[in-house]
């Protein structure tokens, strides 16, 4: 029975973390940029439901419409204007140069938005559902269900669209898709846009489940990464099998060590599997 | 030794000068200057000379507070508990790089960076020996006054930066250096024509560690009061790189120069935005890797070097 | 050659000796005449980002009511009240820097301390070095005062305060609670308040089922949420900030969690947090060092405690809570102090503060010899209705504990 309930925790938790991670992979993996406005993505994300829901009533579901193509227009024109002058100079610049970015974008929220941590409460409450013997909110249902839609949807796009091919092409082989006609500034520009968009997205989703505020970013972005080295890097299905694994291993370990080292023990595994399987669960070699 | 060696060890000693003109804040922001000098320049062995992106400094930093913050509970003297907590931490790092530094890239940026997690969860569930989150008190030394222990506390830190600038001259000079500059340009090739990378990274990692707890160790007994959020705080891990992307990759004259123009610019914006002086920084930041992606001291050498080459 | 040496030297002093001039230019003029000024450092941004503006909304009110009232008296001569603000970003060693920054370059004459318990206890050691009284607004721990200073005062009674009452209440309201989960966030003030609970706990005869501590920053609880429900206590006590109390009680009704008692420090006095959870917030109980509905008349400037809730609300549409109530009283107890000791010496106020014995909105002050505030009753609180209802003490008593939190 209590066995049971930590499991559903977990794959309902990892879903999120999973969503959480994606589009921070996406860019890594193309990029080759670790992109620390990530977490900041997201709580802009959630501020974006939050807000359209105070003011207009739109429920998130709806709001993901509106977040999608914004963030996707932001992170490209980011991407374009800033991000594209020095995408070609070592790990450490991009890095400090994206750290830099975030400083602003989150001070700017404080400014703003205030550090007061809002709750985004449907009226009425979704409730909660039992299945096999386990309680799961239904709001935590439907995020998980709108995440592994977004999953799918990105990986489709990747694998079917023409676009998506020359994405991919150019995560596997910068310098052979430029000689196939790929112009790589547009593509690092659309996938930072997707990666912007899918943070926007899951930012929404969040607002659901999780308080709202500025303050929070760094935590998003602190499970995105150990997410996407489980997982390993840039590619979908990892992220999705780095987010349960990180979810499961936080779940067992509370529950059986107690809460406080849950964290230690995703770190820990963070190392081992850096130091073992760098390449990730599920990722190819070489993407170092 | 070559110029701006020379040139740095002026610097230090410029510095040293300080408790002659300032009052007891003017001390306090130069303790975090050497104190700031000191991560820099210890980053800039693993960073700058052998060009792995670490962000194990916040790791050493809280290890080194920790160590020579207990010790110094127990009734060790400052001197004795930092001494102990760098050659802990020198050994430590030494073992740890052999493993972590496998590693390149993106990965061992995250490795080093999930280093200051871990041992921050570490400390915070050993509350029998750390005080967990309710912090660790490190008693105070004496009740001498206000100038006195400013100044001894400057003279301290100074000491620590003056050693470090010491180790990374001489790392830079012998052939620990130029292994660890081979491994930056091309780390396959070294290994093939017989250099033993793996040595010399360790050993470049231990020395990057080393110096950083001692300035741990001091600012533990400096604050009094030390609590794992804030020695494990990843800012540690970050501003060293600033400091060396300002003051320009591998030259320990211009990450020191980095070091303190850092602490200064932090210094103003802080003062005049209260409410906004985090944004005002990143934009600082963003500015200068678009236009001066090679730090200050870089360009500035690279005009002067042509410009000789003319005259 | 050697020129360009000498050259390249001199470039480079240039802006390290700008940078040196700036700083100097910046040190604040000396303090004019007729102004007291009171330095605040505040985690303006970074985690604890939404205390300051509570803090910062105490200090105001008090200054604003001064000055209108002509400034402070101080022996005939009327001095307004200046106060300065410095943003330590959530960090303790900001707060030492920011405290010294107050002291030296801002030349003010008293200080409030830094925002809760780690920071103000690093800070003190400045402020004590260079003798500055100092009132702390939200310091609670014994660990705090126990350091021998004689220039740090606090107007929080020690955390057992907050958790002895409750605990008398409920075993003396509902003989169902045997078993007590306790939760914790492993930070200074959280773990601390948890650690008097267990005591307190134990001492009046309960079980302790559950003690574990969570990490800061934890976004889900639904682990240690499911340990607990398996363990099914009769009273839960969680102690944390509003943002990991505001997920801990949404992941409770989430899991369909019932209890008869549950209990969470600090937060239910906030009414972002009521907001927030809606429903969810009824029937928790909390305590909190003071309560809107407290019926004090004070000696100090607000008077009575109806007055101050009153200039409260007219200025920020809000109820005040017993951060801000806290912050506005280390204002009134400056200006009685000083008024007290005729003088703006900093060792004459700090022996007012010492020997202060006074009724103010707060309730009535008086330090104890470390420097805590020993003459306080705490309130302890339920939620009923969408409002704190205050249970204890008898005096102010709204309402009767109502048992069960779905």
């Amino acid at each position: 029975m209590q066995a049971m309930q930590i499991l559903i925790n977990a794959l309902v938790l990892g879903s999120l973390y999973a969503c959480i991670a994606i589009g921070f992979s996406l860019v890594w993996g193309v990029l080759n940029v670790i992109n620390l406005i990530h977490g900041s993505f997201i709580v802009l994300g959630a501020y974006l439901a939050f807000g359209l829901y105070q003011s207009l009533h739109l429920s998130p579901w709806y709001a993901i419409f509106v977040a999608a193509p914004l963030f996707f227009a932001l992170g490209y024109v980011i991407q374009r204007l800033i991000l594209n002058r020095v995408i070609t100079a070592p790990v450490l610049v991009t890095l400090t140069l994206t750290f830099g970015l975030d400083l602003i974008l989150n001070n700017a929220m404080i400014y703003f938005f205030t550090a007061d941590y809002r709750k985004l409460t449907l009226s009425p409450p979704l409730g909660s559902v039992s299945i096999a013997g386990a309680v799961v909110p239904v709001d935590r249902l439907i995020a998980t269900a709108t995440a592994l839609l977004l999953t799918g949807l990105l990986y489709l796009l990747l694998r079917r669209s023409r676009i998506g091919r020359a994405i991919v092409a150019v995560r596997l082989d910068r310098d052979a898709a430029v000689l196939m006609g790929v112009h790589v500034p547009s593509i690092y520009a659309v996938a930072f846009g997707l990666g912007a968009a899918l943070a926007g997205c899951a930012g929404v989703l969040m607002a659901l489940i999780f308080p709202i505020s500025p303050l929070t970013s760094s935590a998003y972005l602190g499970k995105a990464f150990v997410v996407c080295v489980l997982g390993g890097l840039g590619s979908v299905s990892g992220a999705l099998a780095g987010g349960l694994l990180l979810a499961l291993v936080e779940s067992v370990g509370s529950t059986y060590l107690g809460p406080s080292h849950a964290t230690t023990l995703s770190f820990l595994l963070l190392i081992i599997f850096l130091i073992l399987r760098p390449q990730g669960l599920v990722g190819r070699k070489g993407f170092e | 030794m070559t110029r701006s060696n020379i040139a740095l060890l002026i610097l230090i000693a410029c510095v040293a000068a300080l408790p002659l003109f300032g009052g007891a804040y003017a001390l306090r922001l130069g303790t975090i200057a050497c104190m700031y000098a000191v991560l820099a320049l210890s980053w800039n062995v693993v960073g700058g000379f052998a060009g792995y992106p670490s962000f194990a400094t916040a790791a050493f930093f809280g290890f080194g507070a920790y160590f020579a913050g207990v010790l110094m509970g127990k009734g060790w003297p400052l001197a004795a508990a930092v001494v102990a907590a760098a050659i802990a931490a020198l050994i430590a790092a030494t073992l740890l790089g052999a493993v972590l530094l496998r590693l390149r890239g993106h990965y061992f940026a995250i490795a080093s960076l999930s280093l200051a997690e871990v041992l921050r969860e570490v400390v915070n569930n050993a509350t029998d020996l750390t005080g967990g989150g309710m912090g660790l008190n490190i008693p105070l030394a004496s009740g001498s006054g206000v100038m006195a222990e400013a100044t001894f506390y400057f003279y301290a830190m100074w000491g620590v930066m003056l050693l470090t600038a010491i180790m990374v001259i001489v790392v830079a000079q012998t052939k620990l250096g130029f292994a660890l500059n081979c491994i930056r340009q091309n780390e396959t090739a070294s290994s093939m024509v017989g250099l033993n990378t793996t040595l010399a990274k360790s050993i470049g990692f231990g020395l990057s560690a080393c110096f950083v707890a001692a300035a741990g160790g001091i600012y533990a007994a400096w604050v009094h009061y030390i609590d794992p959020s804030d020695v494990f705080d990843i800012l540690y891990s970050v501003k060293p790189i600033v400091m060396a992307l300002m003051g320009g990759l591998g030259s320990p004259l211009g990450v020191a120069c980095g070091a303190f123009l850092y602490l200064g610019l932090e210094e103003v914006v802080w003062r005049n935005y209260i409410q906004i002086h985090t944004g005002v920084l990143g934009v600082l930041i963003v500015l200068l890797l678009l236009f001066l992606p090679h730090g200050l001291t870089s360009l500035r050498f690279d005009r002067l070097r042509r410009r000789a080459k003319h005259a | 050659m050697s020129a360009s040496w000498v050259a390249r030297c001199l470039r480079l002093s240039v802006p390290l000796g700008a940078l040196a001039l700036a700083a100097g230019a910046f040190a604040g003029p000396a303090a004019a005449e007729d102004v007291i000024k009171i330095g605040a450092p505040l985690p303006i941004t970074g985690p604890l980002a939404p205390e300051a503006v509570k803090q910062q909304q105490g200090y105001d009110l008090w200054a604003e009511q001064a000055n209108k009232a002509g400034g402070i008296n101080v022996g005939g001569k009327k001095y307004k009240v200046e106060i300065v603000y410095t943003d330590y970003q959530s960090n303790t060693p900001r707060a030492v820097q920011a405290t010294e920054q107050l002291i030296t370059q801002n030349n003010v004459n008293f200080l409030f301390a830094a925002f809760g318990s780690g920071a103000a206890k690093a800070a003190s050691t400045v402020s004590e070095k260079y003798k500055v009284p100092t009132l702390a607004a939200t310091a609670s721990s014994v660990q705090v005062y126990d350091q021998g200073y004689k220039y740090l005062f606090g107007t929080f009674t020690p955390n057992d305060t907050l958790t002895t009452p409750l605990t008398k209440i409920i075993k003396a309201q509902v003989p169902d609670v045997k078993k007590v989960a306790i939760l914790a966030r492993n930070d200074l003030f959280p773990l601390a308040i948890a650690q008097e609970m267990e005591k307190s706990a134990k001492d009046n005869g309960f079980e302790v089922v559950y003690f574990e501590k969570y990490a800061i920053g934890t976004l889900d609880h639904s682990a240690a949420l499911s340990a607990i429900k398996a363990l099914s206590p009769q009273w839960i006590f969680v102690t944390g900030y509003t943002n990991d109390l505001l997920q801990i009680r949404k992941q409770m009704v989430d899991q369909q969690m019932k209890a008869p008692v549950v209990s969470m420090i600090a937060g239910p006095a906030y009414q972002e947090f009521i907001d927030a959870l809606g429903k969810s917030a009824e029937n928790v109980t909390s305590a909190a060092w003071w309560h809107p509905a407290e019926q004090y008349d004070g000696k100090d400037i607000f008077g009575s405690t109806a007055n101050f809730v009153k200039l409260f609300k007219e200025k920020y549409k809000s109820e005040p809570d017993y951060g801000q109530a806290s912050a506005a009283l280390c204002g009134a107890l400056f200006q009685l102090a000083i008024e007290k000791a005729g003088s703006i010496d900093r060792d004459k106020v700090r022996d007012a503060l010492a020997s202060l014995d006074v009724t103010t909105f707060f309730g009535p002050v008086k330090f104890g010899a470390n420097g805590q505030i020993n003459s306080l009753d705490p309130p302890v609180f339920q939620i009923q209705g969408g409002k704190p209802v205050v249970l204890f003490p008898q005096a102010i008593k709204q309402g009767e504990l109502k048992v069960g939190v779905e």
